[in-house]
């Protein structure tokens, strides 16, 4: 979502994932649970930022649709960044968000960070840092041309509240387009 | 053994953990034998030495992409009528007219459920149960 009045900044919402080469750009976005993956490739100085909830769900074998979608969206910033010319090889990420903004419930944000630090290690992508976990909301802006973040730690009470739904893209699941 | 569980399936997907989540999609419907390659390149090697019987391939990919495999595939005499798959992040209508002329059998978009993958592939194969 791009900001009518900075039009340089890009905001990136729940479920959204956001690549770009333009070197002027910032990136984003407001977390509380959630985490925001900011990853790029530090010789091209491109990058990009999703954002992702997984919400709920206990111990489980196997991939709910959560992280199926998680893994989406991890994926869609990585192929992203390739298809703008970025090397696999040379990819680092910053994690960001994942506090425990409501006591009581389970703890979504940790297993949020886990996700994603999972994903990275699985897919051999340096983690360059970040800030993660604690019990406060974080705005966050990131500048892909310079791999710099700035996070302003947001009052306890004004983090935001991840909405549980999954938002998936509206495409056909298969096959629906006339050419099969 | 159920002839689900006897039908070899290739899984082609350069993302690890998109790889991990194929096969267990895969597992879930009912396949057993299994085999994954990371790229293009490897899925033809795989496939000139011990071919499947069904393949499915992500597009975008490193080396070789979806289509060029697909290309490759179609062009090798042992392996021309295996029938095959593509995962699509956007399902590009470009890229879903090549594949069709190169002989592509069916595309799903990602994410995907197991339910839909499994649709998908019941489209290419007839009912899997």
């Amino acid at each position: 979502m791009i900001d009518k009045h900075r039009p340089d900044r890009i905001h990136v919402i729940q479920g959204e994932c956001v690549v770009t080469d333009e070197k002027q750009k910032v990136l984003t976005t407001v977390l509380g649970s959630c985490v925001a993956a900011c990853m790029r490739d530090p010789v091209l100085g491109i990058g990009g930022m999703n954002h992702f909830l997984l919400p709920g769900g206990g111990e489980h074998t196997g991939y709910n649709e959560a992280e199926r979608f998680g893994v989406y969206l991890m994926e869609v910033l990585v192929n992203g960044l390739l298809k703008r010319g970025a090397r696999r090889e040379n990819l680092e990420a910053k994690l960001f968000g994942g506090a425990r903004t409501v006591r009581g419930f389970s703890d979504i944000g940790a297993k949020n960070i886990a996700f994603a630090r999972h994903f990275l290690d699985n897919e051999q992508i340096a983690y360059a840092g970040g800030s993660v976990g604690g019990d406060q909301g974080r705005r966050l802006e990131y500048y892909p041309a310079s791999g710099k973040a700035r996070q302003f730690l947001l009052p306890p009470t004004a983090a935001p509240q991840p909405r549980p739904e999954i938002r998936l893209p509206k495409l056909p699941a298969s096959g629906e387009l006339e050419l099969f | 053994m159920s002839l689900l569980a006897q039908l070899k399936i290739l899984a082609v997907d350069d993302t690890t953990t998109s790889r991990l989540l194929l096969r267990d999609a895969l597992e879930s419907i009912g396949f057993r034998n299994i085999s994954v390659a990371a790229d293009g390149e490897q899925a033809m090697q795989a496939m000139m030495k011990t071919p499947s019987h069904l393949i499915i391939s992500d597009m975008n990919m490193p080396k070789m992409d979806g289509l060029q495999l697909l290309k490759a595939i179609r062009s090798y005499k042992p392996t021309a009528r295996v029938p095959f798959m593509i995962l699509t992040g956007n399902a590009d209508r470009n890229v879903l007219v090549e594949g069709r002329k190169l002989g592509l059998n069916n595309y799903l978009n990602k994410p995907f459920t197991p339910a839909d993958l499994k649709k998908a592939l019941e489209a290419i194969v007839g009912r899997l149960h």
